[in-house]
């Protein structure tokens, strides 16, 4: 039974097999692929800071990120002042931000039942949006960072602004998607007190909890980031265990017959990414203790994505304190980037897990890029004998809208699972 | 009035960037649409491409192939089929109206929808006099909602060559921009993570040859690429993207590309005159101590 599923940034279409009422396998399949690796082939390195952002509307400051890093990572020595490096992570905080709250308001509160409410998904995104073109000069597609730090300098009066709006889309958050005060919410290590509370995120905490959803969506238990910044660590986490001891040289891609979208994994497993690893490696404590109750079914995969946009707005209140402005924000690096000869890689958190970009470059031009987007670990599409994240997730559930629900908590981008 | 969002090679960017219009709740008052990349609708994609829903307006984001498909039909198809019935139709950013980015990918004879870079093509020809481009990687969102509600009022626009409203598209990026003042005298050290200096003489800006109102209107309410230190990438042209777009050809010390309207004597006379004085303010440092 093959269905449609539409509005992820595209479509995909997932073909259910049933065995005894339950399903037992899903095709996963993606239908369009733009190929941007093959686009930036021959094209001069910096070109790729101009494309890389266009592999996706919604999260393409991951991938300016990416780029910059990993063209960075063919040098030798370069040398980022760390103002450039912290405005660089407050812009992607931002965006991660506005893509949790487009989450949460376009795709999981309908899911629910809920009439769709663009404005309380549009208002705090264009806040977050507004504090990225402070920096970068607009949202989406700016490429303000370069090799060497970032094209802007800013103010202390761009600080004041940007501020504000942080504290904005703070008492946003605490007017409708949890009622509390964000500072206990932060420090709050027991669901059951969120789910005590008023607001939108609790409301459907408890529909999970009253629609006995709670064995939905349950995976591998396994979860990777390969991140690193000044908020998520890196590393891997199964079941109770945490290493930190990880390297992207296992991290593998294989074609998929049935689909445009690439399969990959880590020591030939698939492991998860996005916020719901990201809380457990960096055990956040509300995230785990749902986890321990729960597993890593979707009550925990949405609470670790909702919990995400507190967490990061606190903590980009702290970066901006850390700002030095009378460093500079670019140094220009002592050999052009033309004149090297080299690969590079990176590794950034963008809203959906880990974003790994990489880069061969010969006689001044792109010789090869390649992309592993977060949601080619989530949604792979495995066989049966060994199935990716998402298809795991789904087997069992008794109907595809069900099925729907447990595969969309992945956060599902079409754009960026393709590229 | 009623609104399709249909999307084609696209990365959903000009989608993300209509998110951006601050006064939503009023657009979504007076349009309603029947289907949208992420706003639900009263439609599934499925029922847009097999039959055909009542529709005044179709608005195509990214750029075009025969090989394309939405929900298994081809693209070119349901263009062809709601082209029939609207009052009009919009090409949402430079893939649609040029082909942009997209027009490298993997799919064959990738356009937009009238254009392929400055060419004219001549698939959808009848569908010419029905269209306004609206150009832009992304477009702004002003832009858009703005040209919506002027075919809501039935208002004549005047449009470019390329089908684009002269309201945003007779200015050049350049016009509004803080950095001006370096580029009227010619003072050209700009060093890349500073509030002074010009893009335009090392570092490949387009805003003085580029069509576009980014420093008139401003993105998200507060700043533009150029203000912010970043070169304009020429994102609204048919030539977008070009090549070393972070470096400023030149032949013989001269941009290759100059000022839109001025002729290379004329430029050079300019440039002439400014190498004879020195302005002080401009040398230094914006904030000096």
């Amino acid at each position: 039974m093959i269905e449609l599923i539409e509005k992820i940034e595209g479509e995909a279409k997932l073909d259910f097999s049933f065995e005894d009422g339950k399903i037992d396998f899903v095709d996963i399949e993606f239908m369009t692929a733009r190929n941007i690796e093959n686009i930036l082939k021959g094209k001069s390195p910096l070109d790729a800071l101009v494309i890389n952002p266009r592999v996706c509307g919604i999260c393409g400051h991951a991938h300016l990120i990416a780029t910059v890093e990993a063209l960075e990572d063919c040098y030798e020595n370069i040398e980022i002042s760390k103002k450039a490096k912290i405005i660089r992570e407050l812009t992607l905080t931002f965006e991660l931000i506005q893509n949790h709250f487009k989450w949460f308001y376009l795709v999981m509160r309908p899911l629910f039942g809920e009439k769709q409410e663009v404005l309380k998904a549009t208002y705090p995104t264009q806040l977050m949006a507004k504090a990225i073109a402070v920096f970068g000069g607009q949202y989406p597609h700016t490429s303000y960072a370069i090799v060497g730090g970032v094209v802007c300098d800013v103010t202390e009066m761009d600080i004041i602004k940007v501020k504000h709006y942080i504290e904005e889309a703070i008492k946003f958050f605490e007017l409708n998607v949890v009622q509390a005060d964000t500072k206990d919410f932060l420090v709050c290590d027991n669901v059951d007190k969120v789910l005590k509370k008023s607001g939108d995120l609790p409301d459907i905490l408890k529909e999970i909890k009253k629609k006995k959803y709670l064995h939905h969506g349950k995976s591998y238990d396994r979860f990777i980031a390969f991140g690193e910044n000044s908020y998520f660590s890196k590393g891997k986490s199964h079941k109770t265990i945490t290493t930190h001891n990880i390297s992207m040289d296992h991290v593998k891609e294989y074609s998929n017959p049935n689909s445009l979208a690439k399969n990959v994994l880590y020591k030939d497993k698939y492991y998860e990414v996005g916020p719901l690893a990201r809380a457990m490696i960096n055990k956040v404590p509300l995230v785990k203790d749902a986890h321990r109750r729960y597993g890593d079914n979707i009550f925990s995969r949405i609470i670790a994505r909702v919990c995400e946009i507190p967490q990061l707005l606190n903590h980009s209140k702290e970066l901006l304190e850390q700002l030095d402005l009378s460093e500079p924000s670019y140094i220009e690096p002592s050999i052009d980037i033309t004149k090297i000869n080299g690969s590079g890689e990176s590794a950034v958190e963008a809203a959906r897990g880990s974003l790994i970009h990489k880069v061969d470059i010969e006689n001044g031009v792109i010789k090869n890029y390649e992309i592993i987007t977060p949601t080619q670990w989530n949604l792979g599409n495995g066989t049966k004998k060994k199935l990716g994240v998402s298809q795991k997730a789904m087997i069992g559930l008794e109907d595809v809208q069900t099925a729907e629900l447990v595969f969309k908590t992945f956060d599902v981008c079409s754009v960026c699972t393709t590229h | 009035m009623r609104v399709l969002w249909l999307s084609s090679i696209a990365c959903n960017g000009n989608t993300h960037s209509f998110l951006n219009y601050p006064y939503m709740e009023q657009f979504l008052n007076d349009f309603e649409f029947i289907y949208h990349p992420v706003i639900d609708s009263n439609y599934s994609l499925k029922e847009i491409v097999t039959e055909t829903i009542a529709c005044d307006i179709l608005l195509i984001e990214g750029s075009i192939s025969d090989e394309f498909k939405r929900a298994d039909v081809p693209v070119v198809d349901i263009i062809t089929k709601y082209a029939k019935i609207v009052k009009k139709i919009v090409t949402v950013g430079t893939c649609a109206t040029f082909g942009g980015i997209f027009r490298e990918s993997d799919y064959k004879d990738t356009t937009g929808l009238h254009f392929v870079k400055e060419v004219k093509i001549d698939k959808f020809k009848d569908l010419l006099n029905k269209t306004i481009s609206l150009s832009g990687c992304p477009v702004h969102p002003e832009v858009l909602v703005n040209t919506l509600y002027a075919i809501k009022k039935s208002v004549d626009l005047q449009l470019d060559n390329f089908l684009r409203p002269k309201d945003y598209f007779a200015y050049t990026v350049h016009n509004g921009c803080t950095r001006n003042e370096y580029f009227e005298y010619k003072v050209d050290n700009h060093k890349f993570g500073e509030l002074e200096g010009c893009m335009f003489y090392d570092h490949g800006c387009q805003a003085p040859f580029t069509h576009g109102s980014c420093n008139k209107i401003l993105w998200n309410e507060v700043n533009s690429k150029t203000r912010a230190g970043l070169p304009c990438m020429g994102c609204t042209e048919p030539t977008f993207p070009k090549s070393n777009l972070f470096g400023t050809k030149k032949n013989m010390g001269i941009p290759q590309d100059l000022p839109l309207g001025v002729g290379k004597r004329t430029y050079l006379t300019l440039a002439g005159i400014t190498k004879a004085f020195t302005i002080d303010r401009l040398e230094k440092k914006l904030f000096d101590d």
